[in-house]
């Protein structure tokens, strides 16, 4: 049941200021930012674009702001959900969770004010995008006239809801166990697809929108229908790859906002509330047990068994407790430290090697450790699909999707160590950067070549040992990407993120370059698998160069 | 078997300063680091752990520059931070597999020690089970296992007994007494009973300069004739603690019971005259942290005269 009543406004304003700020400190948020300013830039100088049928109106207020908008709610909506969701993940990951979740603060209180700052986040990113916007229109003046209102009321009306709805459901996807962790981060991409873009525009329903951007499109549709004469029908927010006409009848003043049309933007920030507090219902309040009783017990049960340093601690208490206590006094200390424990045997000198294929197992283990049988089903199902379905979907669909299957477990490749917490352990170890490293990419590659296996196979069985290069260099492409990926940001969630992405884009839909099973590729896919093999060497040398970084200096 | 610091200076970005100039030659045996929090003390591990590069200053490892070559040490290191975590998924057993295969160490041997640790820090019974579902104590044993895997010739560890309870920490001070015949072990704490335990040498730290350097006898000579017994009433104890670095009380039928460090023998109207006291480790530390406060401003003991007026 929601605690509606229970709900604090100044507990909301203090955790969204404290995780704000905590954020906001951070090197990612740079980051954040810079992406916020390559879009403003990417839309000022052309590189995205409306196009109408190949044409475009005079870059009006009301068209740079809209076009602009529409760089916001379509890439700030996607990228920004995997820059905010994580804040309650750090609070479960620093302990503070524990810590709030000790206090009279209720669920709703604390999920509305990660919200908030979820919201804040995106919220700077679309100023940024605003001020580009103004930036834009300033020296282009394509049209003399500088309308404020035009200019920015799509960001109030348009962008701002969207980026609501884009913090609520970051925080809905948090408490919900299943779409926490990798799982989250893969169904966002489809969520926001065909939730976000495709559903409204194949329906035709505009109040089906959550992002808001069928209204614009619409409204600039009937002014093409009106100033353009050749004009068939056609909307195109895109990256500019042919030039377009600039037609200079058409001068598009904006969207003429009815009450009706204002009032579905509201609602949909209703429904960014509502689904705060859906999250605050299903929110587990870091209590682990709620959801996943198991490891709840497991704890328990451990607890009770490995009670205390083993042999000759009984023995050992009376006299070395009376060390701790007692000021000092050597006779004591010679006594406490004359109590037996287990002996260690010394370890020889030759009994040390570069012990890498062990570790080449035990990278291989860390990376599937953990993982449920379905999971395993799944990939088998996918492996006996390649071997049985038609050459063509075995190599791309098929092998494609299996490739993506493996995304949870590449993702964890080169973040593990800062996700919990090893990087002291690990870099304070000889030799480790080559070693480690290498052994984690062998474990990423040997997964990709396992799980695409049938495939492979059957390209050298039809096509020979030459046509299997593509798949070599896809297989050796996507653990370079997530093992860079993972040591740069040290989070699983630009791996998982872009690997969707391309999936998507790639395989299933054909687009060549972005292909990685190198299927759609046609006559350039050696001279592509060539390019593969180069960016991966590539990454894992800067990946190397940047682990050398963080060993000097963790 | 040596390891140096010489003069050794840690600044952080934004102007913190977390070591100044600290040398201190170590050989076999047990180094107590004590020092209040945001001493130092563990920005001094990560160095000697070569985890961290100094701001200026060297360490060397058997006259060898462990910044020219960190890998030397890093093969005898056996290192245990302050805070450290665990692959949740993996049990203990394949936990230490890992490491003991990213410290290069030969299969059987890997096979035998880490028996052997298991069995050390009591933790064989559930080798086997996901880490995961570990106690904060039943990590830290972890921890301690590994740092001791490849049979280290230098041992760092840090705050090593926080999360264990008390049969724990006794257990595991005896084990670093065992191990310091033939090897240099650095325990950093701010718990001074461990390192009066087991420390043959103590180096005490405060606002990243070392304040005193010595074996216990020597630290503890410093401070000889200086610790007092008050018995004062209770409403006195207030304006006590402000004249006086007290390292314990004790509420009796005739009073409360004040240690106190001080040069001269403290006075107070109505109590009784101070009884001179054999020092322990603690009072020896307070000494010295008081000393360092003096110096460095707003007088807290008077040294010239212990008297409350």
């Amino acid at each position: 049941m929601i605690e509606v009543r229970a709900i604090d406004v100044r507990a909301i304003g203090a955790i969204a200021r404290a995780d704000f700020l905590e954020r906001v400190r951070r090197y990612s948020f740079l980051l954040t930012m810079m992406f916020a300013i390559f879009l403003g830039y990417a839309a000022a100088t052309g590189r995205i674009m409306i196009q109408l049928g190949g044409h475009r109106g005079v870059y009006t207020s009301a068209w740079v702001g809209a076009l602009v908008a529409l760089v916001t709610t379509c890439w700030v909506s996607l990228v920004g959900f995997y820059i905010v969701k994580g804040a309650i993940d750090r609070d479960r990951q620093t302990g503070v969770g524990q810590v709030l979740a000790a206090t009279p603060l209720s669920r709703p209180t604390y999920t509305l004010g990660k919200f908030v700052s979820n919201f804040a986040v995106l919220a700077s990113m679309v100023l940024v995008l605003a001020i580009a916007a103004v930036v834009m229109q300033i020296f282009l003046r394509e049209d003399p006239r500088f309308d404020l209102f035009a200019l920015l009321s799509p960001f109030v009306i348009v962008a701002l809801p969207a980026m609501l709805l884009t913090a609520a459901l970051a925080v809905l996807f948090e408490t919900l166990p299943v779409l926490r962790g990798g799982v989250g981060n893969v169904v966002w991409f489809f969520v926001w697809a065909f939730l976000g873009v495709a559903f409204s525009a194949v329906t035709g329903i505009e109040w089906l929108d959550p992002l808001g951007n069928m209204t614009m499109a619409n409204s600039m549709i009937s002014g093409a229908y009106a100033h353009i004469p050749d004009y068939k029908g056609g909307f195109a927010f895109t990256i500019a790859d042919k030039p377009v006409q600039v037609v200079q009848s058409f001068r598009w003043e904006g969207v003429p906002w009815t009450a009706s049309q204002i009032l579905m933007r509201l609602a949909w920030c209703g429904v960014a509330i509502v689904l705060v507090l859906l999250a605050a219902a299903v929110f587990d309040r870091f209590d682990s047990g709620r959801f996943f009783g198991r490891s709840r017990r497991n704890a328990g049960q451990a607890a009770g068994v490995g009670g205390a340093f083993a042999n000759g601690a009984t023995l050992a208490n009376g006299a070395a407790a009376s060390v701790a206590s007692a000021p000092i006094d050597i006779s004591a200390r010679q006594a406490a430290a004359r109590i037996a424990g287990p002996r260690l045997t010394a370890l020889a000198v030759g009994e040390r090697s570069s012990a890498f294929a062990r570790l080449f197992v035990a990278e291989l283990k860390l990376a599937v450790k953990g993982l449920h049988w379905w999971w395993y089903a799944v990939a088998a199902g996918l492996l006996i699909a390649q071997a049985t379905a038609p050459i063509a979907a075995a190599r791309q669909q098929l092998l494609g999707t299996s490739w993506v299957w493996l995304i949870l477990v590449w993702s964890g490749m080169g973040a593990r160590e800062t996700r919990f917490g090893t990087r002291a352990l690990l870099f304070s170890s000889a030799r480790i950067l080559p070693r480690q490293l290498l052994a984690s990419w062998l474990a990423g590659f040997v997964l990709a070549v396992l799980f695409g296996s049938a495939a492979g196979l059957r390209i050298f069985a039809t096509q020979g040992a030459g046509a299997l290069l593509p798949w070599v260099a896809g297989a050796a492409l996507l653990p370079s990407m997530a093992l860079a990926l993972g040591v740069f940001s040290g989070t699983s969630k630009p791996f998982e993120a872009v690997l969707t992405a391309m999936w998507y884009i790639g395989p299933m839909n054909r687009v060549s370059g972005i292909d990685y099973t190198g299927s759609s590729n046609g006559a350039a896919a050696m001279h592509y698998a060539v390019e593969y093999i180069a960016i991966a060497a590539a990454l894992l040398v800067a990946t190397a160069a940047l682990r050398a970084r963080q060993i000097s200096s963790n | 078997m040596q390891l140096t610091i010489d003069a050794l200076t840690k600044r952080y970005s934004g102007g913190v300063q977390a070591l100044s100039n600290v040398s201190i030659t170590i050989g076999p045996g047990v180094l107590g680091l004590l020092g209040p929090n945001g001493a130092g003390k563990s920005t001094l591990m990560r160095i000697l752990a070569t985890i961290t590069q100094p701001t200026s200053g060297k360490v060397l490892w058997n006259n060898n520059d462990v910044s020219r070559n960190p890998d030397a040490l890093r093969d005898v290191l056996g290192y245990l931070p302050q805070d450290f975590g665990v692959y949740p998924n993996l049990s203990a057993l394949e936990f230490l597999e890992y490491l003991a295969a990213v410290k290069g160490i030969a299969a059987g041997a890997a096979r035998r020690r880490i028996a052997e640790l298991l069995e050390l820090v009591n933790l064989t019974d559930v080798a086997k089970r996901p880490l995961g579902g570990f106690s904060g104590g039943m990590r830290q044993r972890v921890g301690i296992a590994q740092a001791l895997l490849n049979d280290p010739q230098l041992l760092i560890v840090d705050e090593p007994t926080a999360g264990l309870d008390p049969e724990e920490r006794v257990r595991f001070r005896n084990l670093l007494s065992e191990l310091s015949g033939e090897r240099i072990v650095i325990l950093s704490t701010h718990i001074v009973s461990d390192v009066e335990a087991v420390a043959t040498n103590i180096a005490i730290l405060a606002h990243g300069r070392l304040l005193a350097h010595g074996s216990p006898e020597s630290i503890l000579d410093g401070v000889s004739g200086q610790v007092w017994e008050l018995v004062v009433p209770s409403g006195d104890l207030p304006i006590l603690r402000q004249r006086f670095p007290i390292s314990s009380t004790a509420h009796r039928s005739d009073g409360v019971h004040v240690r106190i460090v001080s040069p001269a023998p403290p006075i107070m109207p109505g109590a009784r005259v101070a009884r001179p006291l054999e020092p322990s480790l603690e009072d020896a530390y307070l000494a010295v942290l008081a000393e360092r406060r003096n110096e460095a401003g707003p007088t807290v003991v008077p040294r010239a005269a212990g008297v409350v007026a």
